[in-house]
């Protein structure tokens, strides 16, 4: 009888983790990083190996699960600029040359080593399938598989917390297992609204030894906006959402 | 004994101690002003190498030859806008200057832009002032783009100055293939003071654009009715095929253009005839940051190298004869057409430019070297521009480009009044 209750017992501890869905987790850490529709000012901030750094402000816009607005704040060279991305379509607006040109995912519009995916990224759950998820002591490893082609990375690493269900660091992968950069979740904090995640992101790169760019989040904040902001037609306007 | 080799730590390896920087994220440089002030102060001098047998350049130098031309070129542009409510009014004002020794000194100052905004809504804005449109989407040329001054070929990105107009966006939203719907009518008046270089005086100009982002494709339908110029329509698209894949053309048609030209004995007349213009182009980034774009453009507006070849013996016979006799008459006339479209950036028929960047080789951060071959299909001739660009330095903008051009007589680059050219270019964004 002893034998058989601790064999209830067991299973039943064990139950949690063979249950564990993957793209249930992924969805978690998503909602745990940002609400669903949100604006949120960013810094970014390209660190050279000299110690050199390079800065970019920026006023971002998101909606829905495809919809990704982002305005250059500063500097004075880069002011009025703006991204914006509809599903796999990206474009950047530069008020000199007046109409928006298409880019691509893997292009940078800031230089460094974060991509325009990295600036107007969508939720994981959204470009990524969960292929397996392993434990490793207090996290998570979800091995994560681009959805398709136009995914900027094929293959995602990321190591979640378990408690938080937020990321902790995230290698990005070629198909042919190349790492390309490595993303680190860092100083969690309370941006109020319920929202609490980490208020920086730095990122290495192999492709550029030595260097390092830096994400610093502030007033993430849950906010709805229509449909309309979100096309080439509004992009010089975008200031005026905030 | 831990308390010393701690000191002793810090003390010879004083990064340990801070090997986890601190980022700091002010929130005043975020706060938003209802009020904004800026501008760019940019320094550009350029040295020709000029070709005394080039048409051009007989034409311009015939009183002052010279073998070198050293220009100084400034610009200084301030903007600034104010925003209240669902209102804002914006200025962008634009000085250049320029000095040589030829030309002396001159200065131009112009609004570029200078119009105000009302925006009720996410769906729909009205505009109303000195503004510009930059409908199309080539990077070199526009044939779509019916109503702004034309852009610099060789240097697309530079501000250009606007018309005056109202215009109006209505945008809309979708699920489903079709993503977004916006029309943007406008009118553009033309009378005496009031965009008098525009074209014919006297009227109300309408114009109009449907814009569509349908199955992933941008695509625009362009409509500019007869008035002071004559009526034009066209389309443009531009799709992503992969992620680091795209394409991109635009069409145009215009009825009835008229154009002054020169016959084979020099004389000057004038056809009228509907002309289609067109553009197709490609962007391509590889996995190593190189940028190519390539673009063939047919101007229908544009001469032909028959027409081009008899403009440049009118020149010849006016040079000729002013050397003989001093009698600039001709040369003076021939000044008169080149303002009349022969001297146009892109007056012939048929060109391809590509263009290659590539950004940050080596790992030097925003560091972007790039060539641009702009080729003249008609006549067989071509200009090569290498260029270096460096934004290391926030909000300082560092270019230095070469122009080679090659082509033999009577041809577009073989004409120019130079062979080389050599430009440096620091612009400061404030």
């Amino acid at each position: 009888m002893f034998k058989i209750i601790i064999f209830l017992v067991t299973m039943l501890m064990a139950f949690p983790v063979y249950a564990l869905d993957g793209t249930v987790l992924l969805k978690q850490v998503d909602r745990n990083l940002n609400p669903e529709s949100y604006e949120m000012y960013r810094k970014l901030i390209n660190v050279e190996p000299d110690g050199k750094k390079k800065e970019f402000t920026l006023f971002s816009v998101k909606k829905g699960q495809d919809k990704v607005a982002a305005l250059f704040l500063a500097p004075a060279s880069e002011k009025g600029r703006s991204t914006l991305r509809l599903g796999d379509n990206m474009w950047l607006y530069i008020p000199n040359v007046g109409k928006p040109i298409r880019i691509t995912s893997l292009q940078s519009v800031v230089g460094g080593v974060f991509n325009n995916a990295d600036i107007l990224n969508l939720d994981y759950a959204v470009e990524y399938d969960v292929a397996r998820v392993e434990e490793t002591g207090k996290e998570h490893l979800l091995h994560l598989k681009a959805k398709n082609k136009n995914v900027a990375y094929d293959q995602l690493k990321m190591w979640a917390d378990k408690v938080k269900k937020l990321p902790t660091k995230i290698e990005c992968l070629t198909a042919a297992n190349m790492l390309i950069k490595t993303l680190y979740f860092k100083d969690q904090k309370d941006f109020g609204g319920g929202i609490v995640r980490p208020a920086v992101i730095e990122t290495d790169s192999p492709l550029y030894k030595g260097y390092k760019s830096v994400m610093i989040f502030a007033k993430i904040k849950k906010r709805s906006f229509k449909d309309e902001v979100f096309t080439l037609t509004y992009m010089p306007n975008l200031e005026s959402l905030r | 004994m831990i308390q010393i080799a701690i000191l002793f730590l810090l003390l010879f390896f004083p990064a340990a101690g801070f090997a986890e920087e601190s980022y700091t994220f002010d929130a005043a440089e975020i706060e938003k002003n209802p009020y904004h002030f800026g501008g760019y102060v940019e320094l550009r001098p350029v040295m020709y190498v000029l070709d005394k047998d080039a048409a051009l350049y007989q034409l311009q130098y015939y009183q002052d030859p010279r073998s070198t031309l050293m220009e100084w070129n400034g610009r200084f542009q301030l903007e600034g806008s104010y925003e209240k409510g669902i209102g804002r009014v914006f200025v962008k004002t634009n000085t250049d200057l320029r000095y040589s020794t030829f030309a002396n000194g001159n200065e131009r100052t112009a609004i570029f832009d200078g119009y105000g905004t009302l925006k009720p809504s996410p769906s729909w804005k009205f505009e109303a002032g000195k503004k510009t449109l930059k409908w199309g989407k080539g990077y070199a040329w526009n044939p779509v783009n019916f109503i702004d001054r034309p852009k610099d070929p060789y240097d697309p990105d530079l501000p250009i100055e606007g018309y005056i107009m109202a215009t109006m966006d209505y945008i809309r939203s979708f699920d489903g293939p079709l993503k977004t719907f916006s029309f943007t009518p406008v009118l553009i008046p033309v009378y005496d003071h009031i965009n008098d270089d525009y074209g014919v005086n006297n009227r109300l100009n309408v114009a109009g654009k449907v814009y569509l982002l349908l199955y992933d494709t941008d695509l625009d339908f362009i409509y500019c009715a007869d008035g002071s110029r004559t009526a034009r329509m066209g389309m443009d698209f531009s799709r992503n095929i992969t992620t680091s894949f795209e394409i991109h053309g635009e069409l145009a048609y215009i009825k009835d253009y008229q154009q002054p030209f020169l016959d084979s004995a020099g004389v000057l007349q004038s056809r009228t005839q509907d002309v289609v213009s067109g553009l197709m182009g490609i962007r391509h980034l590889t996995t190593f940051d190189l940028t190519t774009i390539l673009e063939y453009y047919h101007n229908g507006t544009g001469f032909s190298a028959d027409d081009m070849k008899y403009y440049y013996n009118y020149i010849r016979q006016g040079y000729n004869r002013y050397n003989s006799t001093g009698n600039a008459q001709m040369l003076n006339a021939a000044q008169n057409l080149a303002t009349g479209g022969y001297g146009r950036l892109s007056p012939m028929d048929d060109y391809l430019q590509l263009r290659m960047s590539q950004k940050e080789p080596f790992d030097i951060l925003y560091f972007t070297p790039a060539v641009t071959v702009m080729f003249n299909l008609d006549d067989k001739s071509y200009n090569i521009t290498p260029e270096l660009l460096y934004t290391g330095i926030t909000n300082l903008e560092l270019r230095l480009r070469a122009g080679f051009i090659r082509g033999s007589r009577d041809t577009e680059f073989g004409e120019k009044t130079n062979d080389y050219r050599f430009e440096f270019r620091a612009g400061y964004y404030f």
